[in-house]
């Protein structure tokens, strides 16, 4: 029988609620702030130039938490049947953890935010992250985790281009994105520091599959700037 | 210049109601300045400002409907079709005007095809991003882009409609927008109704014994 917790769910959620309110993006989250400057406006100031920089970049970084999301979909898919594997990719900091889905729904709604054109490579992300998730969970479990250790490498170092990019930015909405993709930043590089403690790098060809699936990640961002 | 360019064409968009979009509207909106000057320009001034013959008067075109987005983004609404209802209105006082200015924007500038659709679909487009943000919108991935593509249709039939029949636009976008939005709940429950049949067959075919 279903035991709820003394009191109802309202304290934990509110317990919840509180306990996001510590990082950046919890902000995102808080139905309370929605209507701060910094979580419903864009600034309106920004060059031509600038403006296509703020939207590529968002473009991108939603395209990217679509991917993972669906790379760790795949990998589960494959690994759930092994308890040690499944377990770790499900409870784990990454995959289909709220930490992940967390990123994609703050992305959802800084894109909204912003005003900022979607990918129309959306369910291209979704299918090629589905697919490498599940390859790579079929090469083993050790080459999903090289499979997580490239994807967060190439991430971290695009989130760590972007903080440079935002530098300078005194309108509260940049001010809060740039704490948000520190966040986010240093959440991508706790999963790739995982995926290394879990043997990633026992992985067989692991530099060979390093380099393609980095090359692929690095492709991707390229294009989904674009189209 | 650039700067004289811009504030002459932000002059010039009021006159175009009674001057319509010809180089004319273009050579009086000095008459507009905070100081005005004594005549029009002549017409070479409007073609070193603005362009030969028909270039000045599709820059005046386009500085008109960049006019009617800033406009759609000042008139508070409350969902998309109060914004394109807005934007229909801004057509109203240069419906006389308006047939000539979208038979130039539509031709080519050099040779054939007769017909270049491209800055239409653009107009069209343009005004549904602009109605989606209007009534902010928070679509993401393909429906983002479905939805604009749907609204952008409707919106350039009821201002096909403004044109012959301006008194019934209105109602015809309201007609469009609510078969629209049927269109979309059903295909919303096919989709639903759809995911239930294939996970019923998926439970069977685990039950089944054969995977």
């Amino acid at each position: 029988m279903l035991r709820l917790p003394r009191g109802g769910l309202r304290p934990r959620l509110r317990s919840f609620i509180h306990t996001q309110r510590a990082t950046p993006s919890s902000v995102y989250l808080d139905p309370t702030r929605s209507s701060d400057a910094s979580t419903s406006s864009t600034p309106d100031d920004l060059s031509s130039s600038q403006r296509r920089a703020l939207e590529a970049a968002l473009r991108v970084d939603q395209a990217g938490e679509v991917a993972a999301n669906y790379i760790y979909a795949g990998q589960f898919a494959v690994l759930r049947r092994d308890p040690a594997a499944g377990a770790l990719i499900q409870a784990s900091t990454y995959g289909q953890s709220f930490t992940q889905k967390k990123h994609l729904t703050v992305m959802n709604k800084l894109q909204a935010q912003h005003q900022v054109r979607p990918t129309a490579l959306w369910e291209v992300a979704k299918i090629a992250g589905f697919g490498l998730g599940a390859v790579t969970a079929l090469m083993g479990k050790e080459a999903a985790m090289a499979c997580t250790e490239a994807v967060e490498t190439v991430i971290g170092e695009h989130y760590d281009d972007q903080l440079r990019g935002l530098q300078g930015s005194t309108h509260p909405s940049l001010v809060l994105l740039r704490d948000v993709i520190r966040e986010f930043r240093d959440d991508e590089l706790e999963h790739l520091d995982t995926a290394v403690e879990h043997n990633s790098q026992r992985a067989p060809a692991h530099a060979f599959l390093s380099s393609v699936v980095g090359l692929g990640c690095k492709v991707a961002i390229e294009l989904c700037k674009r189209v | 210049m650039t700067q004289l360019r811009t504030q002459l064409l932000k002059l010039a968009v009021p006159l175009v109601r009674q001057h319509g979009f010809t180089r004319t509207t273009l050579a009086r909106s000095v008459l507009a300045l905070p100081e005005p000057h004594a005549a029009p320009l002549p017409d070479s001034a409007v073609t070193t400002l603005f362009g030969e013959d028909d270039t000045a008067r599709r820059t005046l075109i386009s500085a008109w409907l960049e006019q009617g987005r800033t406009h759609m983004r000042s008139v508070p609404v409350e969902d998309v079709k109060g914004a394109l209802l807005a934007r229909l209105e801004y057509n109203v006082p240069v419906l006389v005007h308006l047939p000539e200015a979208f038979a130039l924007v539509a031709s080519p500038r050099v040779g054939v095809p007769p017909l270049d659709p491209r800055p239409a679909v653009q107009h069209a487009v343009s005004v549904a991003d602009e109605a989606c943000r209007a009534a902010k919108d928070v679509s993401i991935g393909p429906s983002w882009y479905t939805k604009r593509i749907t609204l952008a249709a409707i919106y350039a039939s009821a201002e096909l409609h403004q044109l012959t029949s301006p008194q019934t636009a209105p109602a015809f976008l309201e007609t469009l927008l609510d078969s629209a939005s049927h269109v979309q709940s059903t295909l919303t429950e096919a989709e639903i109704f759809t995911q239930y049949v294939a996970k019923s067959w998926v439970a069977i075919a685990k039950n089944s014994g054969v995977f």
